[in-house]
């Protein structure tokens, strides 16, 4: 209507263009700053060629009713271009922002299972170190009772309630009165070592020295403390940790035979190993391998030994009785041997 | 059937139109616009102002253009046609356009939200 109204009112010939001539320009000019520059160039030229058609008008006709309604055209065609140009870039947009909103979904769902995935393996990680820990425990404890049982070919280890007892005997490891260790005696102590050493490092270790009831207490005393420091340091030159080491002298306080005859005194002399209280399945252990021991033991006895004193004592903890074993050649050899028991 | 009468009246005023004014009723053009119209106004044009006020002029100049046609001015007729044709086609893309933009600016609350 606008179009026909205006192509009436400036038909008469004037060389000013029409208004919608005017409109079509200033609509040109805008969709060229619009996106349409970017997204929809072919929009733009096509409105770029409805202007020159209505601008070909003006200039074969200025004023004309097809001026107007060229330009009337032209003027849509520009605002179309626009138009379209920012739904493009608009639709651009969109899909930009819904890619990267996918993406970083993506992003968070993968280190989502990436921390899963690393909090499993962890988790498998210290199981595995949990039950290799214990298998390493087990092999630990297993190694220690070994090595406490192959003493029995040097000493008698027996199990008590203050921890597993090793015990050397004195006429073994010592001349009469004094408090030097024999060549012998440290051949045996060199297993002796061995053997602690693979106990658990922090296993305490108490050496008590004994002696008979000849010479006065003080003497006794005196003698034991240096017998058992003589150990403790011999001990500790074959490798044991110093630090664990205690060394008591108990003189003749706590003898295990009587000291009526010499086999009795004999026994009495001597150096006892507590190695410190540990769990009951290694003492299990003793149990089982040392119940074979006392019939080959008892085979090589004979009737004057002197031991009966010290069985009567290990017959009070009757579970050490199993254990206990009595193999030192040299003492067997020196000490005699005693019947099979009835 | 409503086609027919969509048709009728135009042919009938073109027959007539060319018996007495030199040239054809531009019944395509018509058909065109029309066309064009409805499918502004399906997506919404009246919703939109400025697409609404173009939808508008492209059925005010069909109405023109009917009666120019009446009175055997075929030739204005189809220049209104015509003119009312990109009237529509520009309400329906400014309608697009406009919800272009809406999904746009969803699309970026939505990427937004994923950082809060």
């Amino acid at each position: 209507m606008a179009g026909a109204l205006s192509a009436t009112a400036w038909a008469c010939g004037s060389s000013a263009p029409t208004q919608e001539l005017v409109d079509a320009r200033r609509a040109y000019e805008r969709a060229q700053v619009s996106p349409a520059t970017e997204y929809t160039p072919d929009e733009l030229l096509t409105a770029r060629q409805a202007l020159d058609r209505a601008e070909a008008a003006h200039e074969d006709d200025p004023g004309s009713n097809t001026e107007a309604h060229l330009a009337y055209l032209a003027a849509r065609k520009a605002q179309l271009a626009a138009a379209r140009g920012e739904m493009a870039q608009a639709k651009a947009s969109e899909a930009k922002a819904k890619a990267t909103y996918q993406a970083q979904l993506e992003k968070t769902a993968t280190s989502s299972q990436d921390q899963l995935a690393k909090t499993r393996s962890q988790l498998e990680e210290a199981r595995e170190a949990t039950s290799s820990a214990e298998a390493a425990r087990q092999t630990a404890e297993q190694r220690a009772a070994a090595a406490l049982q192959s003493l029995s070919q040097v000493a008698m280890v027996k199990e008590e309630q203050r921890g597993m007892v090793i015990t050397l005997s004195g006429s073994v490891l010592f001349p009469s009165g004094g408090a030097t260790l024999s060549p012998i005696a440290r051949q045996s102590l060199d297993q002796v070592a061995e053997a602690l050493k693979q106990q658990a490092r922090e296993t305490p270790l108490i050496i008590e020295g004994h002696t008979d009831s000849r010479g006065s207490d003080a003497t006794n005393e005196r003698l034991s403390q240096e017998r058992a420091q003589a150990v403790a340091s011999y001990l500790a030159t074959r490798g044991v940790d110093a630090s664990r080491i205690q060394v008591v002298g108990r003189g003749e306080e706590q003898p295990i035979a009587s000291n009526d005859t010499t086999d009795g005194r004999a026994s009495n002399r001597r150096v006892e190993i507590v190695v410190g209280s540990r769990s009951s399945e290694p003492a299990t252990s003793f149990g089982a391998v040392n119940k074979a021991a006392p019939g080959g033991a008892a085979a090589k006895t004979l009737p004057t030994e002197p031991q009966q004193p010290m069985q009567q004592q290990r017959m009070q903890q009757p579970q050490q009785q199993q254990q206990q074993r009595m193999q030192q050649p040299q003492q067997q050899q020196q000490q005699g041997a005693q019947p099979p028991a009835p | 059937m409503t086609s027919i009468t969509r048709f009728a009246l135009p042919l009938g005023i073109a027959i007539t139109a060319a018996a007495c004014g030199g040239s054809e009723a531009p019944t395509k053009q018509f058909a065109e616009s029309q066309s064009a119209v409805r499918a502004a106004s399906e997506v919404g044009a009246e919703r939109n102002p400025q697409a609404a006020l173009h939808l508008k002029m492209a059925r005010d100049q069909i109405e023109k253009a009917q009666a120019l046609n009446r009175e055997g001015e075929h030739a204005a007729a189809k220049q209104l046609l015509k003119q009312a044709e990109v009237d529509a086609e520009l309400a329906l893309t400014l309608t697009r356009a406009e919800q272009a933009q809406r999904d746009e600016e969803q699309a970026e609350q939505q990427l937004q939200s994923l950082s809060q």
